[in-house]
């Protein structure tokens, strides 16, 4: 037999099996029960998918196993649930973040010419250490005595006294500026001195062209007005976003949520990983340990209680619609689907899964980017021979990966308590799922997840009609995994070394 | 060609020549709650004497169930996330026996030698039987699912399964016999060995332990099997073409981790009389694996250095930090990663002369001050 | 050797030492390529001919010694700023990217907007058969395709140099004499820095040789010169002693 047509046959047979699961499943569980169970594991594999989807793509490309993708899944959801109910931390947060990476953003232009310096190599090693050292200081200088507590703090008195819809905090007043002003200048000054260090003064091996210096002052010079104008809105844009209406409030916390995400993640990588992929073995340790930091510091910031998020008010009032036309002019928290009576919110997390997707896909086959990305995971050095800046891309993707959690976070926001703990049980069904599909492959942690949800969907299920504990049928994702496994070993999408 | 290798056998006593250190330390404990019963006069079983005789217990058993880690990550260049598996597996098998079985069986029938009644001895050494084929169990599972994969796969795959494990430990369908979430409690032991009543014993046999097992685990690292697991790790491809068959090897090296993993279980569930579901969490295993990378990896003396800082630290951090000291000691961890890979011992190892010649260059400088 | 002017060197290698993790595996390597002409590096397998491209490239950066490209340092710089000087890379074992199609590799290579379909005629010129096989991914290809792509990669932007890796290894005679061909027609308008094991092919195709032997570069000088020199074949490519004898059979009928 032709290998094709091996192949075929076989997705003729496992397609079959499926047919018949789900046939068997229908009639032994009845046809509300069944649709019930289904959509609520088209939900948990959306969410277990947003979690995976960063694993794989990270993994694929640069073998990284990121033990803290569940801390940032859950760093995404306290972020987007900040903005949505106590905006304060964030824009009291905003200047100094600015004002920092508008320093570091000058890399670029003073890089040209630190570089020529003539400066005999002891310098060369003793510059950039004291820069950093110095930029350590000037960091610690400019929060000293910066209430980030009680910014943090605000939220928990928002928590408790918001109403349903369209909450109004209570919007504590934050440090005049004139006891303010100097933070944003020290950190920019800060963020200077890490850029003189990074640049590496005086390093002949360095390669930095004289060329095109006023596209690259474009940058800086539109993060600094940023951070002026951050620091003019720091007391009246928390009101203005309060005062908005909910379901646009939401919409800004998914996208503040990506893109501290994405930052997040940028800086992970440049910071800590990057130092560490000589010694691949390490970049484990090190992401465990930072899951750690990342946990500790959320509970130190908000204390090691669960939130509840209240949902916009699009998914808020209570009644349920008849169909989609009726949920989105009424907002109704429940929809009728096929007769069974369904959360909208969970429909729309299962729609963000699925748009999560597509834009994946688009990504890896339509973009350059995804090309290059796709012809890393084969050999990054050629890449980098073909003049691409392999280093760079991979920053890309680990940001990318992270801000991914970070928008599964904040889309879990409104359905599970937010606590510090509620990334880990995803990080370990998006392990599972990632094996499942396949390490890397962003189709089969796409169908991995949708089957793992299904899996636990109906495995919670019977456990009900069996009258076990939810326990076991959340044991028996690791049967699942096994088995697969067992059968093939690479995962289902996953290709053999 | 073939030479064989010269083995001169040592005179007994100079076969722990290397061991002077070790030997020197061991006497010192051996001496420590007799020592402190002069000092503070309150007695063996009472007061700070005692507090101090459990602080060195808890100590010893992680001592062990580190080094027990090591022997994976750091010889056989196994990361394997589901260590934690072994230690409450011993743990629960220990106190599911104690508490269902041993008082059944103590209650029917009674051993005797002549007038001497060794009925509690016997069950001892059954369940400690039992303990020893539960881990080894465990072992072989974790093996047999997981050994043939590499890299990420088994790590994830080790943390899967002990979550699993973690999970049925936890589940409310075995409460009658496991306690679920409490876990189980006052778990029935001989009053000879009650850490209650009779610390001094528990802390003498559980030094005992770390000591045997330190020597067994150094044995086993020079071994010829030792040896193969550690070039396994190295180069594993280049094992399997002189002939090695690599996962016979990692699959000793786990089994045997596995081993003392639940031995040293079994003793910390003696020590605290329960088993709970924390033990068979992955807390406890990345608590091992902190105490390893600490000491350093690949040095069975680090991992017992590594407990014994973490033992201190979280004794002293929680009144410095107050109740946020992980964060303190998060950073600290990600800074050795960074800069201290092979933790102190390796550091140590590698940089043992630049130190020697820097604390010289010190000494010389202070003594040179000293003349003028 | 000094019959040309340092002028027109276009590349540069000055007594490289390379380390692979704690291996030496150059150990002073010199090489000169003049503009316009294609080198070749001959030497054993594992002499460091695929070590001495990588240097250059920045793959595997040397830690001693020199290496100027086009008048400017560049050892040490990380291999993509390298290439963006204008150096084009052929690597052994032909290393396309097999999950992207033919387009997609071709389309990768682009420094700048549009070089792939500035120069698509040339390469489709070259090599014809890529043109057929444009939407096919790369493992679909016969190991002589995946060759004429690898070096279809390199020419999509405007190099000065190509750093080409055994462009014949594992070819069926009759792809050697069109890779042969091809390469001939390339040198016209770059130049090419080679490294060959088929001794016929190289003498045919190259103006000047460097043999590496050892990690060291022990011999260097003119094609013609070295192709008489039968002592010295044998003393550095004495494992190719068939091609030794093929290549006395070709003098004689050239003769």
């Amino acid at each position: 037999m032709k290998p094709e047509n091996k192949k075929r046959l076989m997705i003729f047979i496992w397609s079959l099996v499926g047919v018949g699961v789900v046939a068997g499943l229908y009639l032994y569980a009845g046809k509300e029960p069944f649709i019930r169970t289904t959509l609520s594991g088209l939900t948990l594999g959306s969410l277990f998918f947003m979690v995976a989807a960063g694993l794989t793509l990270i993994f694929g490309l640069m073998d990284v196993l990121n033990f803290a993708h569940g801390a940032m899944f859950m760093l995404g959801a306290y972020m987007g649930w900040q903005l949505y109910t106590n905006p304060t931390f964030i824009f009291g947060m905003l200047p100094a973040l600015l004002a920092f990476s508008t320093g570091i953003m000058m890399t670029s232009v003073i890089k040209p010419y630190l570089i020529r310096w003539e400066i005999s190599s002891k310098w060369q090693n003793f510059l950039p250490k004291a820069a950093y050292f110095l930029a350590l200081v000037i960091g610690v200088v400019a929060f000293w005595g910066f209430d980030i507590l009680q910014l943090a703090n605000t939220a928990m008195v928002a928590a408790t006294t918001t109403t349903a819809g369209n909450p109004l905090a209570e919007i504590s007043a934050q440090e005049p500026f004139v006891q303010f002003w100097y933070r944003p200048l020290l950190l920019l000054l800060s963020g200077l001195l890490v850029a003189f260090a990074s640049s590496k003064p005086g390093v002949k091996t360095e390669f930095a062209p004289l060329d095109e210096m006023k596209s690259k002052l474009v940058l800086p010079i539109v993060l600094f007005g940023l951070t002026i104008l951050s620091i003019i809105i720091r007391e009246s844009a928390p009101v203005a976003i309060l005062l908005m209406n909910g379901n646009w409030r939401f919409v800004i916390s998914i996208i503040v949520a990506i893109a501290f995400g994405f930052l997040f993640g940028a800086i992970v990588e440049i910071t800590l990983i990057r130092p560490l992929y000589v010694r691949s073995f390490f970049i484990v340790l090190m992401t465990l340990g930072l899951s750690f930091v990342i946990q500790e510091l959320v509970q130190l910031l908000w204390d090691p209680l669960a939130y509840q998020m209240v949902r916009p008010p699009l998914f808020a009032q209570p009644g349920k619609a008849a169909n989609l036309m009726e949920w989105l002019r009424n907002g109704s928290s429940t929809i009728d689907v096929f007769g069974v009576t369904f959360p909208t919110y969970r429909l729309f997390v299962i729609l963000l899964g699925v748009v999560m997707f597509v834009f994946i896909t688009l990504l890896m086959t339509k973009t350059r980017l995804g090309m290059i990305i796709r012809a890393g995971v084969q050999d990054p050095q050629m890449v980098e021979a073909l003049g691409i800046n392999v280093k760079r891309v991979f920053t890309f993707v680990f940001a990318l990966g992270v801000a991914m959690a970070a928008l599964g976070g904040i889309g879990a926001g409104p359905f599970l308590p937010i606590q510090p703990a509620m990334g880990e049980q995803y990080q370990m069904q998006g392990f599972i799922t990632v094996v499942i599909g396949g390490m890397g492959s962003y189709v089969g942690a796409f169908v991995g997840a949708f089957l793992l949800g299904m899996g636990r969907a109906f495995g919670d299920y019977f456990a009900l009609k069996l009258s076990l504990s939810p326990a076991i049928a959340e044991a028996s994702t690791v049967i699942i995994m096994i088995i697969v496994l067992l059968i093939r070993p690479q995962g289902i999408f996953g290709k053999k070394e | 060609m073939s030479q064989t290798p010269l083995k001169t056998k040592k005179p007994f006593f100079l076969r722990f020549k290397d061991e002077r250190i070790l030997l020197i330390l061991f006497a010192l404990m051996l001496a420590f709650p007799f020592v402190m019963n002069l000092i503070t006069g309150s007695g063996l079983n009472d007061g700070i004497t005692k507090f101090w005789q459990g602080q060195l217990i808890i100590f010893f058993i992680m001592a062990v169930f580190a080094m027990s880690y090591d022997l994976l990550i750091g010889f056989g260049g196994i990361l394997s996330f589901g260590h934690a598996a072994s230690f409450g597996g011993g743990a629960y098998t220990f106190a599911l026996l104690m508490e269902h079985w041993a008082p059944n069986f103590i209650g029917k029938y009674r051993i005797l030698i002549g007038s001497l009644d060794i009925t509690e001895g016997i069950v001892l050494l059954i369940v400690f039987l039992a303990v020893v084929l539960v881990s080894i169990l465990i072992g072989l599972l974790f093996s047999a699912t997981s050994i043939r994969l590499k890299g990420a796969y088994f790590a994830m795959l080790t943390l899967a399964l002990g979550t699993a494990m973690f999970i049925l430990v936890k589940a409310t369908d075995f409460h009658e016999w496991t306690g679920a979430d409490e876990g189980l409690h006052g778990v029935y032991v001989p009053d000879w060995i009650n850490p209650t009543q009779n610390r001094l014993t528990i802390y003498l046999i559980s030094l005992v332990f770390l000591v045997v097992c330190y020597l067994v685990m150094k044995r086993m690292v020079n071994s010829p099997t030792g040896r193969v697991i550690i070039a396994n790790r190295e180069n594993e491809d280049r094992m399997r073409m002189i002939g090695y068959n690599p996962v016979l090897y990692r699959t000793i090296a786990f089994v045997s981790a596995s081993f003392f993993a639940g031995l040293a279980g079994a003793l910390y569930s003696i020590w605290n009389t329960s088993a709970t579901p924390t033990m068979v969490s992955a807390v406890t295993t990345v608590n091992a694996l902190i105490m390893t990378i600490l000491g350093g990896m690949g040095t069975l003396v680090g991992p017992i250095l590594g407990a014994a800082i973490m033992q201190t630290i979280s004794q002293f951090f929680y009144t410095w930090f107050g109740a946020r000291w992980p964060l303190v000691f998060g950073v600290l961890f990600i800074l050795i990663v960074m800069f201290l890979p092979y933790g102190i011992i390796g550091t140590w190892r590698m940089k043992r002369n630049d130190i020697k010649g820097g604390w010289q260059k010190l000494l010389r400088l202070l003594s040179k001050k000293e003349d003028l | 050797m000094s019959d040309h002017n340092q002028n027109d060197d276009i590349l540069i290698i000055d007594n490289i030492h390379t380390f692979i993790g704690q291996f030496h595996i150059l150990e002073g390597v010199s090489v000169r390529v003049p503009r316009g002409s294609i080198t070749v590096l001959l030497g054993r397998n594992g002499a460091g001919k695929t070590t001495t491209l990588k240097s250059v490239l920045g793959l595997t950066p040397p830690r001693e010694g020199k290496v100027i490209f086009d008048g400017m340092e560049i050892q040490g710089k990380r291999a993509f700023n390298v290439a963006n000087l204008g150096i084009g890379y052929v690597p052994e074992h032909r290393a396309i990217f097999r999950a992207l199609s033919v387009m997609e590799n071709l389309k990768l290579a682009e420094r700048q907007k549009g070089d792939f379909n500035r120069n698509a005629d040339f390469i489709f010129h070259l090599f014809p058969d890529l043109k057929r096989l444009y939407k096919l991914p790369g493992n679909h290809l016969s190991g002589g395709q995946q060759q004429m792509l690898a070096v279809a990669r390199a020419l999509v932007p405007d190099n000065k140099l190509l750093l080409i890796d055994e462009p014949s290894e594992g070819l069926a005679p009759i792809l050697i004499q069109q890779m042969m061909d091809a390469i001939r027609e390339l040198s016209q308008k770059t130049t090419i820095l080679l490294v060959e094991q088929n001794f016929i092919m190289a003498s045919q195709l190259a103006k000047r040789y460097t043999i590496i032997d050892d990690g060291q570069s022990v011999h260097d000088g003119l094609m013609q010169d070295l192709v008489n020199d039968q002592d010295l074949i044998h003393q550095y490519l004495g494992a190719s002693i068939k091609t030794r004898k093929e290549l006395e059979k070709n003098h004689e009928t050239r003769k």
